[in-house]
This record gives structure tokens, sequence and C-alpha cells, in this order.
């Protein structure tokens, strides 16, 4: 119940373009309810009798059951490799403009003056940022998803004794939109362009000035709230079990992020 | 045909190639193509090629053994982790075109592709070994291979090939063959689906994404999707995405764009006079990617063109400007504080990136010991269904019924596991052994005891760490 809400909290946070393409979480555990309800009237109404036709329409259900898992996953790829493919794109063309600005030529070829450079600067720094923030929260979206699956075959084999989960989930690891390895190294390449990109002098934090509870810019949000989100889906559940994944540990102290007030959604320009 | 003729030799080279490909790189992972090739395709022509693959085969030791037999398609990625494949592929696509003619089965010819490579590689080591290693790294590396692999028009001057060229040096040496390669080719990649260069991370990437992506055969939905991926030959073969590449009739299969690959496209892109004048069918020509489809290239080039277009436009309009002033006057000082709200922002999304991983890495490893657990409970039934020991169930009856809720999958191996492996927690087997009437119950793999994952899933230390400090 716990993860639904947090779910739910997080894709209102989210980009809204990306609001649909969460896992359909609520939606499926009303159907293993349903399943599970079915199985039992069947049982109960017929007796021993049925449990031929009992088990016919447990592989039924469970098939249909599998049917929407399967679209949900096929959901989760299309998106995730179409936002991949976005990102590579991106990725290019943010390095292919650091050269030229570094190279402190303008658009057309001619050399910048000295504020032409600093606002180049500026928007690509600005630009990486964000490119860098899309990423980790694509990451985020991977990982939410996975978590939703993995809880909704839990449920599942709870609620019916099946054997699905497992075999299951070594299939969900293995899909595209799990597989973030890609994603991962595009994010590393950023980061370290980052550094050529931020201006050695300031590597040392100064005090800081800027006004951090009106943040407006949606991704610095959304990425917030994937921080709280973990943090808070991993405090602990009554289910724990050695499937569960430890408490996060942040090192910072929680009273940081806890300060920015999260605004209504901004779409990104 | 001049391949076939090499082989009486290849057969002697054959421990030389291993050696070669051993020193090489990991060509360990052809070996495991030719078991499932053996079984699915019997009615492969029995001829000296097929013979001399599984003596080659027998070398080999697999290593990415899933993947290799998954990515019959994914050859040209192969490329991408060793530098062995990549000459090897290329010399599998003329053995391969031998073959062909016989009319093998599709994956066959693909599966043949990888084992023929062995035998193809000794007789044209001279084109191999006239390339240094580094060569082969560096365009193993360039994962262009990944895409255009050996079915290029070797007399193609197109951007991606020529770099292969160059660095294979086999242009100059491959007259003879290119026009059998390019048949080969042709015939290979109209059948073949190349996977998309995604499968570079799996390939990399030790277990268990080792495993490749099996597609579920139950699954029908999710195969479309997977970029077609050609599944595993060992199974669900009946799911062949190839199919939707020939045809074009089925939905779209997404494709991976990996950094290579884009750089291809924005090559050939270049070539053709940039965004706004190339064509979709020209940049698909002159890529030579197999498995490329024109919907494919037609919906990159739009997301490059847009791509494109808004940072053009921002840098001679004003509008980032307006915004970049919105937030801060030109004053040097906010200048800082934009950057320095850029560095916090940074922070928090590098924070996030970070737990994410470690949360992945977490997760991917428990679902690991669950199939571990999973594995040696099974074999336990075997044994213990072997062994028949009925004084066992006998014990069963005085374990405390609180123990239900754990549900460990070891309750049914109690007993036995206790007998075969007695450093495992002897003081919960009597407790497991009631759970024997609950054996469906018990598929999940919660093991309640940290010791038992110490002994069992010994390579997770952090996550017992962590598991035990919670328990």
């Amino acid at each position: 119940m716990k993860f639904g809400k947090r779910l739910k909290r997080q894709i209102e946070e989210t980009l809204p373009e990306w609001r649909d393409k969460f896992v359909s979480y609520k939606d499926l555990k009303k159907r293993v309810r349903l399943i599970c309800t079915t199985l039992e009237e069947e049982a109960n109404s017929n007796g021993p009798a049925s449990s031929g036709c009992a088990s016919t329409r447990v592989s039924e259900e469970e098939e249909e059951f599998i049917f929407l898992l399967n679209a949900e996953i096929e959901k989760f790829n299309a998106f995730f490799m179409e936002q991949e493919e976005e990102f590579v794109i991106r990725q290019k063309e943010l390095q292919e403009r650091i050269q030229n600005v570094t190279a402190t030529l303008g658009p057309n070829g001619r050399r910048m003056s000295e504020s032409e450079y600093k606002e180049e600067m500026g928007k690509l720094r600005k630009e990486m940022v964000n490119f860098h923030g899309e990423m980790v929260l694509l990451e985020n979206y991977s990982s939410l998803n996975y978590t939703g699956i993995a809880k909704i075959l839990k449920k599942y084999d709870k609620r019916t004794g099946g054997l699905l989960r497992l075999p299951f989930i070594q299939k969900v690891l293995q899909q595209p939109f799990f597989t973030t390895d890609l994603l991962s190294n595009l994010i590393k390449e950023c980061e370290s362009t980052m550094q050529t990109v931020f201006p050695t002098e300031m590597q040392e934090r100064t005090e800081k000035t800027v006004d951090i509870a009106a943040i407006e810019d949606s991704i610095f949000r959304n990425t917030l709230a994937a921080l709280v989100t973990m943090r808070e889906m991993r405090r602990g559940s009554s289910t724990y079990s050695h499937f569960s994944l430890p408490p996060l540990n942040l090192a910072e102290p929680p009273d940081q992020s806890d300060t920015f007030t999260l605004l209504s959604p901004i779409p990104i320009q | 045909m001049e391949a076939r003729s090499i082989f009486p030799s290849q057969r002697s080279e054959g421990k030389q190639l291993s050696a070669m490909n051993s020193s090489v790189g990991r060509s360990s992972s052809l070996s495991v193509l030719p078991t499932p090739a053996e079984k699915k395709y019997p009615k492969l022509p029995d001829c000296q090629q097929v013979s001399m693959e599984k003596e080659l085969w027998a070398n080999r030791v697999g290593q990415h053994r899933a993947s290799i037999a998954t990515n019959n398609g994914a050859i040209g990625h192969m490329f991408s982790t060793s530098s062995g494949f990549t000459s090897e592929l290329h010399y599998s696509s003329s053995l391969q075109h031998q073959m062909h003619a016989n009319s093998a089965p599709f994956f066959s010819q693909a599966s043949n592709n990888v084992t023929s490579v062995a035998q193809a590689l000794p007789s044209q080591s001279v084109l191999f070994q006239t390339t240094s290693p580094s060569n082969f790294t560096r365009e193993n590396n360039d994962a262009t291979w990944s895409d255009d692999s050996l079915f290029f028009d070797f007399s193609d001057g197109g951007g991606c090939h020529s770099q292969i060229q160059n660095s294979t040096g086999m242009a100059s040496q491959d007259q003879s063959r290119q026009s059998d390669f390019q048949e080969w080719a042709d015939q290979i990649m109209a059948d073949d689906t190349l996977v998309a260069t995604g499968w570079n991370d799996l390939l990399v990437e030790p277990d268990p994404e080792i495993k490749g992506p099996k597609l579920p055969s139950d699954f029908t939905v999710s195969q479309p999707q997977i970029n077609q991926q050609v599944p595993a030959l060992s199974g669900d073969s009946n799911h062949v995405a190839s199919p939707s590449v020939t045809n074009g009739t089925q939905n779209k299969p997404r494709m991976r764009w990996t950094p290579e690959l884009h750089e291809c496209f924005v090559e050939a892109v270049n070539r053709l006079g940039g965004s706004e004048k190339a064509t979709p069918k020209g940049v698909l020509k002159l890529m030579k990617v197999e498995g490329l489809t024109i919907y494919h290239v037609k919906s990159h080039l739009q997301k490059y063109r847009t791509a494109r277009y808004r940072p053009e436009a921002s840098e001679g309009g004003s509008d980032t400007k307006t915004s970049l002033e919105e937030i801060s006057s030109l004053d040097l000082k906010t200048g800082i504080e934009i950057t320095e709200a850029l560095r916090l922002q940074m922070e928090v999304q590098k924070r996030l990136h970070e737990q994410l991983e470690i949360q992945r890495n977490l997760q991917l490893r428990i679902e690991e010991q669950g199939r571990y657990l999973q594995m040696m409970f099974e074999k336990q039934c075997k044994t213990s269904e072997k062994l028949k020991m009925p004084s066992l169930l006998d014990d069963a009856s005085g374990a405390s019924p609180s123990d239900i809720t754990q549900s460990s999958k070891e309750n049914d191996l109690g007993k036995p596991l206790a007998m075969n492996e007695t450093d495992i927690i002897p003081e919960k087997t009597e407790d497991r052994n009631q759970q024997f009437d609950q054996k469906q119950r018990i598929v999940e793999v919660e093991s309640s005891n940290p010791d038992q994952v110490t002994n069992v899933g010994s390579e997770l230390p952090p996550a017992k760490r962590l598991k035990s400090s919670l328990s």
C-alpha cells in the first residue's frame, strides 16, 4: 500500500510526459486481488470435483496476468529506449558544443568575445546539469518500475500460491529497461565532461547564497523527490524478507533535502 | 569455392587458432554456439565444416555462454568485446555462405558463422595477422562494429566502413572476397537481426546479465520490443525476431541506439550534406548497418533534427538570454550564484545516481542468490527422492508452528541439507521438516538465517552484512 502511494506521489512530481509511462501498480494490484477471489469462489462453490477445471482456470488466469505484465514491460522498454536514444543524440550535441565553446569559437566560427563566452558557458553548464538530471531520472524510472513489478509478482505468488515470481523476475532483469549500463556510461561521461565545463576556481564550496527554498527547476525537484521516495521505501517494511533491500544510507543528513520545498511541477522548457 | 578448400588446412590450424583467439580476446564465448546449433539444427549438412567446428569448439571455454547463444544476431556486438571476434566474424560470413548454399536454416547459419569462424580464421590468418590486436581493440571499442560488423561493402567508401577498412587492413587484401562477403552479409542479415548495441553492455557485464535477454518463450508480447534481440538458441527459438526485419510488416522493433551507432549515423548524415539535406534512405544506405530499417533511421533523423534545431535557435535567438537574465542579472555575483545552484543540483543528482546504482546492484544480487537457492532446493529435492529416507519425514512432526512464517525454501531440504552440508544451520533442520506439505508456498527463497546466506551465497558479503545488521 505504501509503495502505491509513494509511487503515485513520485509520478505526480515527475515530468509531465512521463506520467503515464510508469507501472500501473494500482491496476495490477487490483488484478491480483481479482484473480484470487475468482479462484476461491471456484473452489468453494464446486468443491473438490472442480479441482480439474480450477487448475485450468488458474493457468488461464496466470496467462492473462502474464500477458498484462508483458504489456507493462513493453511499455517500459519502448519508453526507456526512446529516451535513451534521445540522450545519446543530446550527449553528442553537447559534446560538440563544448568543443566549440572551449575553442572560444562562436556558432559562426568567429572568435567569441569575453561576455559571449561566459554566456555560452553558462548556457552549456545549465544544459549539462539538466541533461545529467534527466538521465538520472530515467534511471530512477527504471528502478521504480522494476520495484513495482517485483512487488506485484510477490503479491501474486502470495495470493495464489503460484511460482511465478522467480522465473519471471529473471526475465525482467534482462529487459532493456532494466539493463541501464548504457545510461550509466552516458551519465559517467557527462560527469567527467562537467569537470571541463565548471570553472575550477569554484571547486570549494562557497556560502550557499542561493535561495534554496524556492527551487523551481523541475528536474531538480524531481531528483529530490526521487531521493526522498527512495529513502522512504527502504526504511523497512512489514514484509521484510531477504529479498528486500537494506535501508538507504545517505551520508548527508536528511535535513538538507527536507528544507527543499517542492513546488508544483513546471514543465521543462 | 575458396573457403571450402581452406578447411583441410584449417583443421590442423585449429589449435593455432585457439591459441590465437585466447590471446586475442574472449573468443571463448563462441564455444556456446555449437551445442545449441547441434541440438537445434540436426539437419545441418554433414560436411567437413560441421565436424571441424565441433572439434574446435571442444577446445574452447565458454565465457559468455548465454550471450552468444542468444545473440546469433548479435554477432556484430560480439566484436566489441573481443577483438578476435571481429575477424572471426568476417570470416564466418564467408564460411556461412558456403553453408548457406546448403540451405541450412537461418539460425544455423548464424550459429555456424561463429563456429566456422575458427576455421576461417586460420586460413585467412594473413589478414588477421596483418592487423595488430590493438587495431582490433580500438575497433571494438569503437562499437561501429556492433552495427556494421562484417557485412560491409568493402568497396564502399562509407564513413563507417572506411574506419574499419583502414584499421583492419582488410580492404586491400579482401578484394577477392568482397563480393562473397557482400552476398553472405546480405543473406545473413536479411534473416538475422542485428541486436542493438545495447548488447555491448550485456556482453561486457558478467553474470547475471550474461544470460542475455532470454526472452521467455511464453511472452510473445515482449518479443518485438526487445530490439530484434534474437532469443537464446538453446531455448525460445520459436520467437525469432528476425522476420520482423525482413518483411517489415510486423510492428517495428525498437533499435537500441548506442553512441557508436549514433556516430556512424552522424557521419553518414554529414556526408549527405547535413541533417536537413539528408534523407532517411540515403543515410540508411550509407550506414550499411544490417538490421537497421528505414523506420529506425527516419525516427532517429527526426530526433536528431529536433535536437540540433533547438540549440541553434537558442544560440541565434534571445530566448535563453532572457531566461538567463531572469534567473540572474549579468552581474558576476549572480553568475556565481547560478553556478553554485547548478553545482548543488549536480550534487543531488549525483547522489541519486549513486544510490540507484547501488540499489540496482543489490537487486541483481538478491535475485541471483534467490536463483541459486532455488537451484539448490531443486537439487536437494531430487537427491532426497533418490535417497528415499522416510525416517527423515518422521521427525517432522515435532517442529514448532512458529517457523512456518519463515517460509524458507530450505524447509524441505532441512534434513537432507544438514546431512550433506553439515555446516549449514544444523539447529534449523527440525524446524523446517514440517514444511513438506507447504512445498508450493516455499518457492520464495527467503532464508531466514543470514548464516545460510554466507554459506550458500558466498558472493554477497556486503548484502549479508547489511541484512544481518537488521535482523
